[in-house]
């Protein structure tokens, strides 16, 4: 693999976002994600190999190490701030169509909740796999899913929850969506939720971690 | 003679040998407004070995509404929660730290500490006399979600990688502020000292242990030394899984842990800890105390007693009725406490 590509993926595995990021304190005063997506593309590198070749692999292996418990929610933090600094350098080419999304995910917290934080790790874990992900926030009503559901039809859906009385919640919102659109698969997680309650609920899945999810969605496209 | 509350307390957090299992029930405001049938018959059935003081700090001028109202709660530190839910407590939306190098601009709320010690210090002491519970002061330092409140989780847990660049001043800064309490407390009549922050996720700490270690087991050492100095017990609570730092939690002198026992191990918990630190509860409040299977609640006590009972201590019947939870549930866990509370051998079957 190019050089260049292989320093992208350390960087995001490292979370060393740019030259002035003092995070790694082992690579402080070193270029970063940002300079060095810059460099690759200015050295005619293309886009889609960038993403494919540096930034995937870089938030993959932190995934992958997150999920065996070698690494913690910061390092993913990090590593997802490194991966945003070297996509500002991709989004034009994902605007131009040059590079294309692996799919889109609406996102969300369902209606009574505000917990987030789970949630926005998921969405940077899958924007880091490739995936264009429309996040709707905390507190989303069953309606608010929907319509973006109809302008967006070929979207999946991800729900969080992370209060057992939102729980509820939830499989309304997955029944009515179902019934709406049998069609679009919805993933839900969150620290109380289970395999066991997924399948109860229709849902199409359950995943602990950000990583495993990414994992089941990559290889379904 | 029988064993007061406060004795028995005593008796387990000192391996003493209590002549029974203390209790302790957590009721959330949630409760009151939405079961409070099911609260009423809880608290008859089982009293709380457990009071707080009710010495109440001077009310801060900052604070604005009610953190239990649905709304907008603004708290005396300044930090404004945006609440959906009568009842529970609401999140910060948005945290007033936006950059960390603006952390000169949190003011701790100094002013609520008591000017005049000796008046506050009376009226602890006349609540202190006029119960046998036990008494936990009425304060609860809690560094890193201060923090959090602050400037947000996502930052905090990221400012914590790099703690040179911010972390450390605004940290010592709510440290130096919650010192203050402690020591107002330590020197009060009152059994035991209470701090937080809640540790885990569902099935790992949230920080790398070698990190906690260094920004924040040197917080807690100081809470503990401070209390112990003065006499006093400390408890902690820490939700999600916190296995990892038992070990650092017995080493600075925690008495007494309340932890999501169901998130972790609990045989392992058992094997490696029991006898050397109180568990203070709990009874699963994700899975079994929202089942409508009463049989679920009762086999969880079993679960406590089989792998944290001994004889001499070191466990407390402790569960919350929160959001979530079913009454009927509810009720057969604290029945199977009543009926397993005294002279227990623990092979209680899971």
């Amino acid at each position: 693999m190019n050089n260049l590509l292989t320093q992208i993926a350390f960087c995001i595995e490292k979370g060393k976002a740019d030259l002035n990021s003092p995070y790694p304190p082992v690579l402080k005063g070193e270029n970063g994600a940002s300079e060095l997506t810059k460099e690759a593309i200015d050295s005619g590198i293309s886009a889609d190999q960038i993403l494919k070749q540096g930034l995937m692999p870089g938030m993959n292996r932190i995934g992958e190490r997150f999920s065996k418990g070698e690494a913690f929610i910061p390092d993913l933090l990090m590593s997802a701030r490194a991966m945003n600094a070297a996509m500002e350098h991709l989004q034009p080419h994902f605007d131009s169509g040059d590079i294309q999304h692996r799919g889109t995910l609406i996102l969300g917290t369902v209606a009574g909740d505000l917990h987030e934080i789970g949630k926005n790790v998921v969405r940077m874990v899958l924007e880091g796999d490739g995936w264009k992900v429309l996040d709707l926030g905390v507190d989303v009503t069953v309606e608010r899913f929907s319509e973006t559901l109809r302008d967006n039809p070929d979207s999946i859906i991800g729900m969080s929850a992370l209060l057992t009385t939102t729980m509820g919640t939830m499989e309304q919102s997955v029944n009515q969506i179902k019934q709406q659109s049998p069609q679009t698969q919805i993933y839900v997680g969150g620290a109380p939720l289970t395999q066991e309650f997924s399948d109860k609920i229709g849902a199409d899945g359950f995943f602990p971690d950000p990583h495993s999810f990414a994992k089941h969605l990559a290889a379904q496209t | 003679m029988p064993q007061s509350s406060r004795e028995i307390v005593t008796r387990c957090l000192k391996f003493d040998c209590p002549e029974r299992i203390p209790r302790d029930l957590w009721l959330l405001p949630w409760a009151e407004i939405h079961e409070p049938e099911t609260v009423r018959l809880l608290r008859k059935e089982f009293s709380s070995d457990f009071a707080t003081s009710d010495y109440f700090y001077p009310p801060s001028k900052r604070v604005k509404g009610d953190p239990y109202k649905a709304g907008q709660f603004t708290d005396e530190w300044g930090c404004v929660f945006r609440n959906i839910q009568d009842g529970i407590i609401g999140e910060v939306r948005d945290p007033i730290i936006k950059d960390i190098s603006d952390w000169k601009s949190v003011t701790p709320p100094y002013e609520q500490l008591p000017e005049s010690t000796s008046a506050a210090y009376d009226k602890i002491k006349r609540f202190y006399d006029s119960t046998d519970k036990f008494v936990m002061s009425n304060c609860c330092p809690r560094p890193w979600e201060r923090y959090q409140f602050l400037r947000g989780t996502e930052s905090a847990l990221m400012d914590v990688m790099i703690p040179d660049e911010g972390f450390k001043d605004l940290i010592g800064a709510i440290h130096d502020f919650y010192l203050k309490e402690m020591e107002f407390w330590a020197k009060s009549e009152v059994d035991a000292l209470l701090f937080m922050d809640d540790w885990g996720s569902q099935n790992q700490l949230l920080i790398h242990p070698d990190i906690w270690r260094e920004q924040f087991k040197p917080l807690y050492r100081e809470y503990c030394d401070l209390a112990h100095a003065e006499g006093k017990f400390v408890f902690m609570h820490s939700d999600g899984y916190i296995t990892d730092i038992f070990e650092d939690l017995i080493e600075i002198g925690v008495d007494a842990i309340n932890s999501q026992l169901f998130c972790m191990d609990i045989a392992e918990l058992g094997r490696r800890f029991k006898g050397r630190i109180t568990f203070w509860g709990e009874i699963d409040r994700q899975h079994v105390l929202p089942s409508p299977d009463p049989e679920v609640g009762r086999k969880a006590v079993h679960q406590v007693i089989r792998h944290l009972y001994d004889p001499s201590g070191g466990l407390i019947a402790q569960f919350e009725f929160g959001p979530g939870a079913k009454p009927d549930t509810a009720l057969a866990v604290t029945r199977e406490w009543l009926s397993q509370g005294y002279g227990i051998d623990a092979d209680g079957t899971d």
